[in-house]
């Protein structure tokens, strides 16, 4: 934990919120879907899970920020009321190791398109991995299940992938991140 | 109530053991029956309001319901296919139909599991009382309650937003990538502006002498009591009766 | 014995930056003492709070050289946490301080982080919410309490870890005049009783002066360029000071306008009382004349606006007409912002109607409504949606048809007005307050609508940006349009306004000229919670003070 400058982690609950606002918005478009396809219909939206992640590890860049981000994600999430409860916080430590894993392999030193794309599938692999047996996926036919895990992957790809750097990459031309990894990195190719 | 007294944390924790153990059961009388029970406790020893726990609960429901037409339409290719119960007309492999229905009762079970904890626990004492039981890092914490504290701020500017690029004449978005401007420059100040607040109010906070250090008082103190493992013995007892009874069925 | 505070060769320079913030600070404070710290927008003051606190240069990056010693004891030698018991802050924004729920885990947070033992605490937080008079709002949730009542909280937990030091950061930037009034008072009492140092950061400096007169000047650079009292400054350095955007106090900038060589220029409205001097009535700029038999430019009818069954507006009627330069007053929640988006048509009434040039608002198309009614938002970043200086301006052009050569010329030319045009290429979220408040007003002048809402523009700008707004505005107002301004500040409504609304719970309760205001029945302007604009308050003064001569001579 010493290694975590504190407002590092009010930016990172201060990004679960925004987010869990935004997931709260698209939240009654995914019931729809699920009532019409079945759980897949969670799976066009799950990148929005994932994003917070995205945004704090290419931010910070920093060893555990994709982890400890989700985690403080779910925790905010279950503060704004999400009916899952306690449970959640163990998703969402389930959803930071996949991205977390992926940074990692880099040794936290690569943050490129190509990395932030793959971290965002690897979110999607772990909570996939997690929902198969929480949720009990092994009972559905397995053409469904590579469906599921397909479009899962794409939205990781995606929405946490893409749309979480090119976010990042906006709040940085505004000054906002002056004092955090990307701010200054930006900076510097500035200079 | 009783529920309400509990230590949140151990609450917690003994739903989520509930949960996983929900997760290894494939037939549908043990939910079905474990789910009366979580009901029944959440209603006696909870006070929860029916109206608004149906409120929350009726998504679920429909959820299920989605779960368990999917779960039938996209089964996996029963072992036993010859063994087929009629519904609505239609007849369905038998081993099918009682996974859905298994499936579907789990997803409600888990929801009332969660809504009994949601329902009866101040998230705020929640999120203290992990800081006390379950070693939970004050820096995180305290962080993410101040994070929390931002909604209803971000929620304001939401609108205020709104309104603003209502005067600057942003038009109506018509293709995806309009719209995707659109929702850019909704998230980007809402995002600055909830970064430079998080800078500031952890600056506050550090200010007052927080360090993150473990060795701080507490004001609002939690502690686990003998009522923490009633409520866990409580739980405990509903689910092998109806495992049990699932069994006994066969 | 050793001073309570001392700062010796403080220099701070940020990661990246070419130029220090803080560039060679020495000074000292003693047990007790207050001193006011000035500087304009960026000369490095809060840089300092963290460097006083203890926070730099633990958490700094950057290099920070020289010591900060508290009773002797350098601030590098304490444990992380430790200073800040002995040194309080309260900060400049009321809604980013807190980090819990209510008013009482608030409090009990600092103490919790000094390790307050469980059973003291009850009473710790009791005694300090009582010393600021929140005492009964110790289960209150934070989230409902005004900008004034936050201010105050901030202050009861610094008060509960018994500082020996209290710093204040610009503690009134947010508050409204009311509130202003009542915390420094609040401070004023605290600091007869209780003996702490206090340091105040400011850019405004009425109030401020009944407490200290010791002030401590920062320039641009971060450099101490006065460290003495206030009159001094004043008399020596009163042009230097307004260079850099520091705010004298009105009642002297009021007598200096005047009297540019009186030698001690009053501080306050009691000083002006003991040694009046003549003041010429100044002329106000004739409003355009308006006739009232042509269409109105906006007409309320009767509206009213309800939101979750809670009646915000009620009945309100109003006519404006072409010219006219009105300004809106009020406590905070009397509606007075509600009304003006109502005015803009960004929100309908529940009942009554709105009618532009006669036509009901809801005939407008939104896009034509755009080009007859803007809107200045009270924080500047919530209206930027591009991503240089130069597209925020040229946006509001996009639907006219112009000729690329001619939006050039003509958002260049606006840029210029406002004091823009060297930073074009530059992103809106990185200019300073004050610039950022002039693009948001220039993306609403170029597109020449008739009328234009203001809500608070002069809202924590510094003096400088403050007067080069209001030039734009007047620049504005003379071409013949409307503007609708809300705003605390009597002394801009008696400079620039013809007409004042004022609204209390949700209704108007006065339309009328300034002039008319002023003379009016100064209980109402109480019960209102207003008060008469300096250059009024003076003259009063200065003829009740002739009509005594005469009368006992």
């Amino acid at each position: 934990m010493n290694n975590w400058r504190f407002k590092e982690i009010v930016v990172m609950a201060a990004l679960a919120v925004v987010f869990g606002v935004v997931y709260l918005a698209f939240l009654p478009l995914g019931s729809l879907l699920v009532g019409f396809m079945g759980p897949i219909g969670y799976d066009f939206i799950f990148g929005i899970w994932f994003i917070v992640s995205i945004i704090a590890a290419y931010i910070l860049q920093k060893p555990g920020a994709a982890f400890l981000s989700e985690t403080i994600a779910a925790m905010i999430e279950v503060l704004l009321g999400n009916a899952v409860g306690p449970m959640l916080i163990v998703t969402g430590m389930v959803q930071g190791i996949g991205a977390e894993a992926v940074f990692a392999a880099t040794r936290w030193k690569n943050y490129s398109t190509w990395v932030l794309i793959a971290a965002g599938m690897g979110s999607s692999v772990t909570s996939f991995i997690y929902g198969y047996f929480m949720s009990g996926y092994a009972a559905l036919a397995t053409e469904y299940v590579i469906a599921m895990f397909v479009v899962r992957l794409i939205s990781g790809a995606l929405i946490a992938g893409l749309l979480g750097k090119a976010l990042s990459e906006g709040l940085a031309r505004t000054g906002a991140l002056s004092s955090f990894a990307l701010g200054k990195q930006q900076r510097k190719d500035a200079a | 109530m009783f529920l309400q007294r509990l230590n949140p944390s151990y609450k917690a924790v003994t739903i989520i053991v509930f949960i996983i153990f929900l997760a290894t059961i494939f037939e549908p009388v043990t939910p079905l029956l474990f789910l009366i029970w979580t009901l029944a406790v959440t209603f006696l020893f909870g006070g929860v309001s029916l109206k608004k726990y149906l409120l929350y609960f009726t998504p679920f429901i429909i959820f299920a319901l989605g779960m368990l037409w999917t779960s039938i339409a996209f089964a996996d290719t029963p072992n036993n296919p010859s063994d087929t119960i009629s519904l609505f007309g239609t007849s369905l492999p038998k081993e099918s139909v009682l996974t859905a229905l298994a499936l579907s009762l789990r997803v409600l079970n888990v929801a009332a599991l969660s809504l009994m904890f949601v329902f009866t626990t101040n998230i705020v004492h929640f999120i203290l009382s992990m800081m006390q039981q379950l070693k939970l890092p004050p820096r995180i914490a305290y962080g993410v309650l101040a994070g929390y504290r931002f909604l209803p701020m971000l929620k304001d500017e939401l609108m205020i937003i709104h309104d603003a690029h209502r005067i600057r004449g942003v038009n109506q978005a018509k293709t995806m990538r309009e719209k995707w401007q659109n929702y850019k420059r909704y998230l980007i100040p809402l995002l600055a502006s909830a970064i430079r607040k998080a800078e500031r109010t952890a600056m506050a906070m550090e200010s007052k002498g927080f360090t993150g250090d473990k060795s701080r008082s507490f004001y609002r103190q939690f502690s686990i009591q003998k009522q923490d493992f009633i409520f866990s013995i409580i739980m405990l007892i509903g689910f092998t009766i109806s495992y049990l009874i699932s069994y006994q069925l066969g | 014995m050793k001073p309570l505070l001392q700062v010796e060769n403080l220099s701070l320079r940020y990661e990246m930056e070419k130029q220090n913030v803080l560039s060679s600070l020495n000074f000292k404070l003693n047990r007790g003492e207050s001193v006011l710290l000035l500087g304009p927008s960026g000369s490095g003051k809060s840089t300092l709070t963290s460097c006083l606190n203890g926070l730099f240069p633990r958490e700094l990056d950057g290099e920070m050289s020289g010591n900060v010693f508290v009773h002797g004891v350098e601030n590098r030698e304490t444990k992380p946490g430790e200073r800040s018991q002995a040194v309080g802050v309260v900060f400049q924004d009321p809604e980013t301080q807190f980090c819990m729920m209510t008013v009482e885990d608030e409090v009990a947070f600092g103490l919790e982080n000094i390790g307050i033992a469980h059973q003291e605490m009850e009473e710790k937080i009791d005694s300090a919410l009582a010393l600021v008079n929140m005492l009964p709002y110790k289960k209150t949730d934070i989230a409902t309490l005004s900008g004034g009542q936050k201010q105050k909280l901030a202050l009861a937990c610094i008060l509960a870890l018994k500082p020996e030091l209290i710093i204040l950061d610009e503690p009134t930037a947010n508050l409204d005049p009311i509130a202003t009034r009542d915390f420094i008072s609040t401070l004023k009492d605290l600091k007869n009783n209780l003996n702490f140092g206090l340091i105040v950061i400011e850019h405004k400096l009425d109030g401020w002066t009944e407490i200290t007169e010791r002030v401590i000047l920062l320039n641009q650079h971060g450099e101490i360029f006065h460290d003495g009292s206030i009159r001094e400054v004043i008399k020596e350095k009163g042009q230097q000071l307004k260079e850099e955007g520091i705010w004298i106090p009105r009642v002297t900038e009021h007598i200096l306008r005047e009297h540019p060589y009186l030698q001690e220029p009053p501080l306050t409205v009691e000083e002006y009382r003991r040694n009046p001097v003549l003041l010429a009535d100044r002329e106000i700029d004739q409003p355009i004349k308006t006739e009232s038999n042509t269409v109105p430019l906006l007409e309320a009818k009767d509206i009213s606006w309800t939101v979750n069954k809670h009646e915000i507006l009620h009945n309100i009627s109003l006519t404006f007409h072409q010219g006219e330069f009105v300004a809106i007053v009020g406590a905070n929640g009397s509606g007075k912002t509600s009304l003006s988006r109502m005015l803009a048509g960004l929100r309908q009434p529940t009942t009554g109607n709105l009618l532009v040039h006669g036509k009901p608002i809801k005939q407008w198309k939104e896009s034509m409504l755009r080009q007859e009614i803007g809107y200045v938002f009270q924080n500047p970043e919530h209206q930027f949606i591009t991503n240089t200086v130069y597209d925020e301006v040229a946006f509001s052009l996009q639907w006219k048809d112009m000729r690329p050569s001619q939006v050039q010329e003509k958002v260049e030319e606006i840029l210029d007005t406002c004091g823009l045009l060297k930073l074009k290429h530059a992103h809106p979220f990185t200019l300073s307050q004050g610039q950022k408040r002039r693009l948001s007003v220039a993306t609403m002048l170029i597109d020449n609508q008739s009328l234009l809402l203001l809500d608070e523009p002069t809202f924590g700008q510094d003096a400088h940006s403050n007067q080069e707004l209001m030039k734009l505005l007047h620049k504005k107002h003379q071409t013949g349009a409307t503007l609708i301004m809300i705003t605390h500040d009597m002394d801009l409504i008696h400079d620039y306004a013809t007409r004042v609304i004022i609204m209390k719970d949700g209704r108007v309760v006065e339309d009328c000229s300034p002039s008319e205001l002023w003379k009016g029945d100064p209980e109402k302007l109480e019960a209102w919670q207003l008060t008469l604009p300096v250059a009024v308050q003076l003259k009063n003064i200065y003829e009740e003070e002739v009509n005594d001569v005469l009368t006992t001579t």
